[in-house]
C-alpha cells in the first residue's frame, strides 16, 4: 500500500493552511488603520448592507415550496445521465424505461400544477 | 494529436453494447407491486382531476381494488410454483417473498378499511389540508370539511413499498424500498385531525430518527458493496464464504445494516421512536404501521441475514439474541407501567418484536415458518385492537387514556367484549392466535437449543400478560365514571375491519393448519 | 492500491455528521448533519466503484440513487420541520416534549401561531 499519490495533496493543504495563518497574523502588524462607518458593517460583497426586518426576517413560504419542488423535479433528472452515456447500448429498452419514468416524474408534476403548487400568488 | 484523440473518443460509443446485458424482467412475478405502483399513480393523478365529491370514493376503490388484484396475482404466481431472482436478480419472488407480500395485502386492506372509515367521526381521522396551522381560525373551520384523499395513494405507495421491501434481492432495492414505504409513513403520522401538535411531532420525531437510521443502513451497505464489490445478496453470500476480502467492511457494513432493519422493527435499543409515533399518529395509521410495517421490516429482515450472511462464515447470532432478550424485556416491563392505551399497544408490539426476533434466531426451517405464521397472526391482532381504540371517543375524538376506560364493560359490553378476546390474543391464551404463534415461534427456538431465549421469551410473556388484565380488569371491575367515554357505533368499514381481525384471531387460534401449512412449505429463499 | 484515504475521509464524514444529529438542537442543522451522513456513504460507494475493475458500475449509479433519495427526503423533511415552525415558532426539537405518558390537553390551547404580523402563510429565515 502506498500513501505517495496523495502527497501533493497533503501538501496543497499544508500551503493553503499556511498562507491562510500568515495572512491572518501579518495583517494586525503591518496593516494600516482608518476606519469608517462602511468598514465597521457587516461585509456584504462590498456592497451596502441591504437593512434587515426586524426579528430576523421573514420570507414567504412560497420561496420554501418552490425551491422543495425545484429540488426534487431537478435531481429526478439525474437519471437521464447514465441513460444518456449508456443510450447506445440499452436501445428500445432503456427508451421505453425511461419513458415510463419521465412519465411517472410528470405525474407528480401534474398534480403539483393542479393544486396550484406553481402558483406563486 | 489530441484532436484525433477526440475523434476516436467521439466515434466509439461510451458503453460498447456487448457489454451491456439487458436483464431479464418476470413480468407475471413483480405483476402484484406494479398493479399497487399503478394504482398509486393513479391515485395522485385522481387527487388532482376528480371532482372533490367524487374523490373519496374514488380513491378507496382504487386502493382496495388494487390490493385485492395484487393478491389474487400473489395467489396465481404462487399456484404455479415458481421462485425467480427477477430482474437482474433484483428482486427474488420465492416463498417467503410471495407470503409476505400476501400478509401485506391481506392486513393492507384491513388497515384500509379502517383508514377510510368517515362516519366514527364527521370527515374522517385525517386533517383536510395538510399545510393548516394547528389553532388558527382556519383550522377550525376544517374541522367540518372532509379529510384529504391524498392519504390514499400515499397508503397505496408505503404498501408496494412494502411488497417490494420483502422480495429485494439486492442492497439498492432494498434501500430504495426501504424509503419508498417510509416516506409516504412520515407524511401520515402528521396527518391526524384531532390532537395535531402530538400528531405533528410524531411525523417530526419519526421523521428524524428514520432518517438518521436509515443513513446508517446506507454506510451500511455502501461498505458492504466495498467489500463485495457487488450489492446483490447472492453475490454477498458468495463474498462472505469465500472470507478473503476485507473483514472490517464486512463487519462494519453488516452491524450498520443490521442498525437500519432493527430500527424498523423497532428492536430495543432502536426502539424510542415507536411509543410517541404510535400515540401521535392517527390510529388507523398507527394500525398500518404496527401490522404491515412488521411484516415487512421483518421480511427483509430475514431474507438479508439468512440468504446473505450465513452463520458459518459470519456468526452474527450472540448480538441478535442479546437483542432480543432486551427487546422482550424492556416491551414487557415498560408496558406495565403505561397509562394510554396507544402507548401500552406500542410496547406491546415491541415485545413482539422480541418474540419474532426468537424465531428468525431458530436459524430453521420452523423458525422461518414460525415467525412467518407469528407476524401474520400479530397483524391481525393488532389491527383489531386500534380498531376498538378508534371506536372509544368523547367529544374530543379519541379517549386513550387508560383511566378513562374504567367500567367501559358495563357501558359497551360488546365492544368490551372484543377487546378483552383481543387481550387475551395478546397474551397468549390457549384457543387464540396469539397462542398458536407464541407455540410456533418457541418450539422452533427449542427444538434450534435457543434455550435462553425461550425462557426469557415465556417470563416476558407472563409480565406482559399482566397490563393486558390490567385493562380487562379496569373495564369490567371499575364503576362507570362521569366522564366514561361513550363507544360510537362503528361504520360499516370499521365493523367489517373488527369482524375481520377478530374472526382471523379466533381461526387462527383453533384451526391454525392451513396458515401454518402454507407458511412451512413457504420457507425456502432463492438468491 | 487499497484506497484507505477516501474510507477514512468517509468515516470521518459520517462521524462528523452522526455528531451533529445527536448534539444540535436545530431540526433544519439536524437535516443537514443527515444530509453529510448520506454524502459520506457517496464518497464510500465511489470509492469502492473506483477498486473494482470493469462494468458495471454499480457504485456511480448507487450514488446517484443515493442522490436523488436524499433529495426527496429533504423535500419531504423539510415539510415536516416547516410545519413544527408554524406550530412552535421555534425548530428546536428539545421543545419536542409531548408523550410519555402524559395527558394531553384535549382541546390543544396553543398560543395563537405568531402575533398580528406573521400570518400563517409566513415562516421565518433565521
Amino acid at each position: 500500500m502506498s500513501l505517495s499519490p496523495y502527497l501533493p495533496i497533503v501538501g496543497l493543504f499544508a500551503l493553503a493552511f499556511a498562507f491562510a495563518l500568515f495572512s491572518v497574523a501579518i495583517a494586525p502588524l503591518i496593516g494600516p488603520r482608518r476606519y469608517n462607518k462602511a468598514k465597521l458593517e457587516a461585509y456584504e460583497c462590498g456592497i451596502e448592507p441591504t437593512p434587515q426586518p426586524v426579528g430576523g426576517g421573514r420570507f414567504p413560504i412560497k420561496f420554501y415550496l418552490t425551491a422543495m419542488l425545484f429540488i426534487v423535479f431537478d435531481i429526478e433528472i439525474i437519471f437521464l445521465y447514465p441513460w444518456a452515456v449508456a443510450y447506445d447500448a440499452l436501445g428500445l429498452f432503456g427508451f421505453v424505461e425511461m419513458v415510463l419514468f419521465i412519465g411517472a416524474v410528470f405525474i407528480a408534476y401534474a398534480y403539483v400544477w393542479k393544486r396550484g403548487g406553481l402558483d406563486w400568488d | 494529436m489530441a484532436a484525433e484523440v477526440l475523434a476516436r473518443s467521439l466515434a466509439e460509443p461510451a458503453v460498447l453494447a456487448a457489454d451491456v446485458k439487458l436483464p431479464d424482467i418476470d413480468y407475471l412475478a413483480i405483476a402484484p407491486m406494479l398493479v399497487l405502483f399503478g394504482a398509486a399513480c393513479v391515485g395522485v393523478l385522481a387527487a388532482a382531476f376528480v371532482p372533490q365529491r367524487l374523490r373519496y370514493r374514488v380513491q378507496v376503490s382504487l386502493v382496495i381494488g388494487a390490493l385485492l388484484v395484487a393478491l389474487g396475482l400473489i395467489v396465481t404466481v404462487a399456484r404455479a410454483g415458481r421462485a425467480v431472482a427477477t430482474a437482474g436478480g433484483a428482486i427474488a419472488i420465492d416463498g417467503p417473498a410471495l407470503f409476505l407480500q400476501g400478509s401485506v395485502a391481506v392486513l393492507g386492506v384491513v388497515a384500509v378499511l379502517l383508514i377510510a372509515e368517515r362516519s366514527l367521526e364527521r370527515g374522517g381521522a385525517f386533517v383536510s389540508r395538510a399545510s393548516l396551522t394547528p389553532g388558527s381560525a382556519a383550522d377550525r373551520d376544517q374541522a367540518e370539511q372532509p379529510g384529504a384523499t391524498e392519504v390514499y395513494p400515499l397508503v397505496s405507495f408505503a404498501l408496494a413499498g412494502m411488497m417490494l421491501f420483502v422480495s429485494a434481492n439486492d442492497l439498492l432495492t432494498l434501500f430504495v424500498a426501504l424509503e419508498v414505504f417510509s416516506l409516504p409513513l412520515y407524511l401520515l403520522c402528521g396527518l391526524a385531525r384531532r390532537r395535531r401538535l402530538l400528531s405533528q411531532e410524531s411525523a417530526v420525531k419519526y421523521f428524524l430518527l428514520g432518517a438518521f437510521s436509515s443513513a446508517f443502513f446506507l454506510y451500511g451497505v455502501a461498505l458492504l458493496y466495498g467489500f463485495a464489490g457487488a450489492t446483490g445478496l447472492g453475490a454477498l453470500r458468495k463474498a462472505v464464504q469465500a472470507g478473503d476480502g476485507n473483514t472490517t467492511l464486512l463487519f462494519l457494513g453488516l452491524a450498520m445494516l443490521a442498525v437500519g432493519l432493527l430500527f424498523k422493527v423497532a428492536a430495543v435499543p432502536f426502539h424510542v421512536w415507536t411509543p410517541d409515533v404510535y400515540q401521535g399518529a392517527p390510529t388507523p395509521i398507527t394500525a398500518l404501521m404496527a401490522a404491515c410495517t412488521k411484516v415487512a421490516a421483518f421480511g427483509a429482515l430475514l431474507r438479508v441475514f439468512t440468504v446473505a450472511f450465513p452463520v458459518g462464515a459470519v456468526d452474527w447470532r450472540p448480538v441478535l439474541v442479546a437483542i432480543a432478550i432486551a427487546t422482550m424485556l424492556v416491551g414487557a416491563v415498560l408496558a406495565v407501567t403505561q397509562t394510554d392505551i396507544k402507548r401500552l399497544l406500542a410496547y406491546s408490539s415491541i415485545a413482539n418484536a422480541g418474540y419474532v426476533l426468537t424465531g428468525v434466531l431458530a436459524l430453521s426451517a420452523a423458525g422461518v415458518a414460525g415467525s412467518l405464521f407469528y407476524l401474520v397472526a400479530y397483524g391481525f391482532v393488532v389491527l383489531a385492537a386500534f380498531g376498538v381504540v378508534t371506536l372509544v371517543r368523547d367529544a374530543d375524538g379519541e379517549a386513550t387514556h387508560l383511566s378513562r376506560w374504567a367500567g367501559l364493560g358495563r357501558r359497551s359490553p360488546l365492544v368490551a367484549g372484543v377487546f378483552t378476546f383481543l387481550m387475551m390474543a395478546f397474551a397468549g391464551i390457549p384457543l387464540t392466535s396469539g397462542f398458536t404463534s407464541k407455540f410456533a415461534v418457541f418450539s422452533a427456538a427449542l427444538g434450534s437449543g435457543q434455550v435462553t431465549l425461550v425462557v426469557v421469551g415465556v417470563l416476558s410473556s407472563a409480565v406482559l400478560a399482566f397490563p393486558y388484565l390490567r385493562v380487562v380488569v379496569l373495564m369490567y371491575l371499575s364503576e362507570p365514571a362521569e366522564d366514561t367515554p361513550t363507544v360510537s357505533l362503528p361504520g360499516t368499514l370499521t365493523a367489517a375491519a373488527l369482524a375481520i381481525g377478530v374472526l382471523a384471531t379466533a381461526l387462527l387460534g383453533v384451526a391454525p393448519a392451513p396458515v401454518l401449512d402454507l407458511a412451512a412449505k413457504a420457507v425456502q429463499f432463492v438468491s | 492500491m487499497h484506497p484507505v484515504i477516501p474510507y477514512v475521509l468517509a468515516a470521518l464524514l459520517f462521524g462528523i455528521g452522526g455528531y451533529g444529529v445527536l448534539v444540535r438542537r436545530n431540526a433544519v442543522l439536524l437535516l443537514m448533519a443527515v444530509e453529510l451522513m448520506l454524502n459520506a456513504v457517496n464518497l464510500v460507494l465511489v470509492t469502492a466503484d473506483a477498486t473494482i475493475v470493469g462494468l458495471p458500475h454499480s457504485g456511480q449509479v448507487f450514488a446517484l440513487f443515493v442522490i436523488v433519495i436524499a433529495a426527496a427526503e429533504i423535500g419531504v423533511g423539510l415539510a415536516i420541520v416547516l410545519q413544527l415552525y408554524r406550530l412552535r415558532r421555534t425548530v428546536a426539537t428539545d421543545s419536542i416534549d409531548a408523550g410519555e405518558g402524559t395527558v394531553l390537553p384535549r382541546a390543544e390551547p396553543m398560543p395563537e401561531p405568531g402575533s398580528a404580523q406573521t400570518g400563517p402563510d409566513q415562516v421565518g429565515a433565521r
